[in-house]
């Protein structure tokens, strides 16, 4: 119990850092790369850190924050996690890849009910897969994770797909703008959409937006 | 005594000439290399900075519109294009042709802005 406070300080302490330094579009960075990565919005908050022991393999931590939208249901986890390039299609003006995205943790879970609170420690494993294809112009990725525990699920799905306002220059910043439709299983039965809109740099990717419930999303991703 | 000044004269000039010309005619090599599927700077970050730790580099251009690598090579050392080749297949992307230029990155540089 005393550890799971401290994880949590590691990871806003991992978030903020790389916040403050900088602030992408594949879940992990090149060959002995340290990848950063934020998700945050009221209902689900994602920090995550993985390294790429290959050019097409990575490992790393994450600690996720999960609530339903009438505040009912609450879910805390930390997950060991596994990525791996699939396959990748390269073409002149265009790429294409298939991810593998998967962790292990400890879920912990709070649910209201009438007269009683029901609290729960589990299991909870999250395999899945992403696709994404890009140009200099337009961004398509969806993506399909499950979120299992014993009598749990909330398996997470999106799908985005955007354009940039102009082309840019290797080191200058490039403006896009997402539409983002999501939901996740069990703790809501809307599809979430949230237009964003994304800066991309050499250095860091980051995404701000307002969804149609007029909340905040913020996310980064950052390569060291 | 006239002849011989003359003759170290002409040995000093000829070997000045010969050094300097030697440099003003060093060759700049630059490997340049047409690549597919770079179209984000944040993933193509990878290409850049595995070049740039060669310790043979002393400059990369990357260009995304063109799919140009350029790595310009320290003066009097050498770079194999296979080398360029594997560090651009390990960040991820496809190597379609490579050549050798004698102008560096600055120049290419500016020929590729000249033609936007």
């Amino acid at each position: 119990m005393y550890l799971k406070p401290m994880f949590y300080q590691f990871c806003l302490f991992v978030a903020c850092l790389q916040a403050n330094i900088h602030a992408l579009a594949g879940p992990m960075g090149f060959d002995e790369s340290f990848m950063a990565m934020g998700d945050f919005n009221n209902n689900w908050r994602e920090s995550f850190i993985n390294y790429a022991i290959t050019p097409r393999d990575a490992v790393g931590i994450s600690a996720t924050y999960m609530r339903s939208d009438d505040k009912s249901k609450t879910r805390t986890l930390e997950e060991l996690t596994y990525t791996r390039l699939i396959t990748r299609w390269n073409a002149p003006h265009s790429q294409a890849n298939l991810w593998f995205v998967g962790g292990i943790g400890a879920l912990q879970g709070e649910d209201e009910r009438v007269g009683k609170d029901h609290d729960f420690d589990k299991i909870m494993v999250t395999p899945g897969v992403q696709f994404d294809y890009e140009t200099t112009r337009v961004y398509f990725a969806a993506n399909y994770r499950f979120y299992r525990a014993s009598s749990i699920n909330h398996d997470y799905s999106s799908v985005r797909a955007g354009f940039s306002f102009y082309e840019a220059e290797y080191d200058k910043t490039q403006p896009w703008f997402l539409l983002e439709a999501r939901n996740m299983n069990g703790l809501s039965d809307k599809i979430e959409i949230t237009p964003m809109l994304r800066l991309i740099n050499k250095s860091f990717f980051v995404e701000a937006g307002m969804n149609t419930d007029y909340k905040p999303r913020f996310n980064f991703m950052y390569i060291f | 005594m006239k002849k011989l000044l003359l003759t170290s004269f002409a040995l000093v000039t000829l070997t000045t000439a010969s050094v300097f010309g030697n440099i003003a005619f060093a060759a700049t090599q630059t490997i340049k290399a047409n690549v597919n599927g770079m179209v984000c700077a944040f993933c193509a970050q990878g290409i850049d900075k595995k070049l740039r730790a060669l310790s043979q580099t002393k400059d990369v251009y990357v260009n995304l519109k063109q799919r140009i690598v350029a790595v310009e090579v320290k003066d009097g050392q050498t770079l194999a294009n296979d080398t360029v080749k594997d560090v651009i297949k390990n960040a991820g992307y496809d190597v379609t042709s490579i050549e050798i230029s004698e102008h560096p990155v600055a120049h290419i540089k500016a020929e590729m802005e000249a033609k936007k």
